[in-house]
């Protein structure tokens, strides 16, 4: 009966019962809205930091990292990722030859990270296959090709099928340098990967310094970002030579980010409940006051305080309850249709953007359960809410609610 | 058996500001079965002491037993579980739930007492029909008359088989004709329940329906005649 009485208490103001309904609505709509946008925004930004730059799990030399000497190279590398590619978990294994050095052209000469990785496998990981914008991936046959961003080409003035030499150091501390012709351009939304890193085949910079077989880093990519500890450990202790690390360890900046974004998250949730929790006292406060007398009689003919508490407690919440599901279902539609056609900020910010590494066309994304901790967020900022209006209504002493006239 | 025993009521409104002596030292018993009127002038104290007899409010001076319990002693909370499970109420306006049907209006003390639903359907079903509102029962108050609205708000607090009915001014705000159905209803039921009736009226028309008569003026009982009708 009170649940019956609650909710034909919420209908006898429709008009303020749905400006209510509504702003609980709209709140939800804009915390699912920001909540997608942000972590859409973290996904594209993780995602390409972990696709282009650590991957989930690297596998170096243990002195390598040190300062990325070349010396500190790992033998045998395609043993050891076919070795990986077999351990549960593991989806994709790349194993990469690098190199710090030069890259000279007629206009200039600039510091340069060459990656010698095989096609295939790196394509697996890196993806940059697909973001080629000009000319071939590193074809096949074409042994001397280099793939490098079409920013660093601009920066170094070179087109298609130009040739840039590259100077390094070799094993032996030797300078070497190569020629290479471009091959391909590709274009990513990360700035600083774009302009620093060139790819070649592995094996013809294998050549270059002198090995075979070597590698000084072999990247995996594993089914889910999740597992990368207990994968990295299972590895580790298979291969206790070598110095094993999860992207978590080598890129601590994409846990922070990660962290970061979950807390702007509950930011936005916190002042948008905030908003509302006054809209719902303000309202309830006043459904209570113009019922005065009515609560004085229902105190009179014995219905007590906890029921009387309740009453109004079940009325704000029933309006939760009919405003957070049109919110949800707004909010859905909507992340819906972003991730099918992308909201596209490059009107607005794409240079600043690309330069943190984030794409300008953001696919919202919403984690399992946000729905739900939205709708137990609403529930909450109803109870509390009418808290004070519950208690303004048990405090009523029925002789003197009945009274006013 | 005596129902209602209050003793030495007094009640003063205001006792630090300006002082209203509402009730002086009243004394008072009501027997089970009563149909009683208490009355007297605007201002004579007839809502103070039935809000008093009713729990509502606390006296000043004096104590008050229902049914021997001593009422001065129960908590505010306990009061009013004490007021749902003892005392029907039918006040002057306001009595009914806006949002609710006549009959659920009607049943609403039983459902707090907890009745069974088949029983409380068929009673206050039953209640409603005696009282002539059978084919009003699914109306809101609002599409009720002021009548109406009293019947079913005297339905509501006889309804739990309460030891007595308090009602302060039932009739006020009603018309003769309304009046007088509503007292013959209340007499109809006093008889047939055998339960205790003490109501407040100014209306010679109501007094003069009434077995027992007790006269306030000024916050004293100044009269109190039994009447053979
Ligand atoms: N809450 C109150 N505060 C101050 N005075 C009151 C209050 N209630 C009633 N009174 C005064 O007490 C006296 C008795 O009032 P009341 O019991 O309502 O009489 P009746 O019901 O017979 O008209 C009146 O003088 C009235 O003005
Ligand atoms: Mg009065």
């Amino acid at each position: 009966m009170i649940f019956r009485i609650a909710w034909r208490n919420i209908w006898r103001s429709p008009l303020r019962s749905w400006v209510v309904i509504v702003a609980i609505a709209m709140g939800v709509w804009a915390v699912i809205f920001l909540m997608g946008f942000s972590i859409g925004m973290g996904n594209s930004y993780v995602v390409s930091a972990i696709r282009l730059e650590v991957s989930h799990i690297q596998l170096h030399h243990p002195e390598y990292l040190k300062d990325f000497d070349v010396r500190y190279y790992i033998e045998r590398a395609d043993t050891l990722a076919r070795e990986v590619a077999q351990e549960a978990g593991v989806r994709h294994v790349s194993p990469r030859t690098l190199v710090h050095g030069m890259v000279a052209t007629a206009r200039g000469s600039r510091a340069l990270r060459v990656r010698g990785i095989d096609p295939q496998a790196e394509a697996a990981i890196s993806q940059l296959d697909a973001k080629l914008v000009e000319g071939a991936y590193l074809p096949q046959g074409k042994r001397h090709a280099i793939y490098m961003g079409k920013k660093l080409a601009e920066r170094l003035g070179v087109r298609l099928r130009s040739r840039v030499v590259l100077t390094f150091q070799d094993i032996d501390g030797h300078i070497t340098s190569a020629a290479f012709r471009v091959a391909g351009l590709f274009d990513t939304n990360n700035n600083a990967f774009e302009e620093s890193t060139a790819l070649v085949r592995r094996e013809v910079l294998n050549e270059i310094l002198g090995y075979t077989g070597i590698a000084h880093e072999v990247a995996v990519l594993l089914d889910d970002a999740a597992l990368a500890d207990t994968v990295a450990a299972r590895l580790q202790a298979r291969f206790p030579q070598l110095d094993v690390q999860t992207y978590v360890q080598r890129s601590p900046e994409i846990r922070l980010f990660e962290s970061q974004i979950s807390t702007s998250v509950y930011i936005i949730m916190v002042i948008v409940m905030l908003g509302l929790i006054f809209g719902i006292i303000n309202t309830m406060l006043m459904a209570v006051l113009e019922r005065v007398r009515e609560l004085g009689m229902l105190m009179a003919i014995g219905m007590n305080r906890f029921r009387i508490f309740a009453m109004i407690v079940l009325e704000t919440v029933m309006l939760g309850v009919v405003g957070t599901p049109m919110g949800i279902a707004l909010g859905a539609v909507m992340i819906q249709w972003f991730q099918i056609h992308g909201l596209d900020l490059s009107h607005y910010a794409q240079e600043g953007l690309a330069e943190f590494g984030i794409s300008a066309i953001i696919y919202p994304d919403v984690y399992p359960g946000m729905y739900v901790e939205l709708a137990i967020a609403v529930f909450i900022t109803a109870m509390l809410g009418s808290i004070y209006p519950a208690l303004k209504a048990i405090h009523l002493r029925p002789v003197e609610a009945l009274r006013k006239i | 058996m005596i129902v209602i025993k209050a003793q030495g009521l007094t009640k003063v409104y205001n006792p630090d500001t300006v002082p209203v002596h509402a009730l002086r030292s009243v004394d008072l018993e009501v027997h089970q079965g009563e149909f009683t009127a208490i009355v007297g002038p605007s201002g004579s104290g007839k809502t103070t002491l039935l809000n008093i007899l009713g729990g509502l409010d606390r006296p000043t001076a004096g104590k008050v037993w229902i049914n021997g319990t001593d009422i001065s002693t129960l908590s505010e909370n306990k009061l009013i579980d004490f007021r749902r499970d003892h005392i029907g109420f039918v006040f002057q306006s306001y009595n009914l739930i806006p949002v609710l049907t006549a009959r659920e209006n009607a049943e609403f003390v039983m459902l707090l007492q907890k009745w069974p639903r088949a029983e409380r359907l068929a009673r206050t079903e039953q209640l409603l029909r005696e009282v002539g509102l059978a084919d009003k029962m699914d109306y809101r108050p609002s599409q009720l008359s002021g009548g109406q609205q009293q019947r079913v708000a005297v339905v509501r607090a006889l309804a739990p088989k309460p030891r007595f009915i308090l009602a302060d001014e039932p009739t006020a705000n009603l018309d003769s004709v309304s009046t007088r159905n509503l007292l013959d209803i209340m007499a109809r039921l006093n008889e047939e329940e055998r339960v205790t009736f003490l109501f407040s009226t100014h209306d010679q028309r109501v007094i003069e329906r009434a077995r027992r008569v007790v006269t306030l003026e000024d916050g004293k009982i100044v009269a109190d005649e039994t009447f053979d009708r």
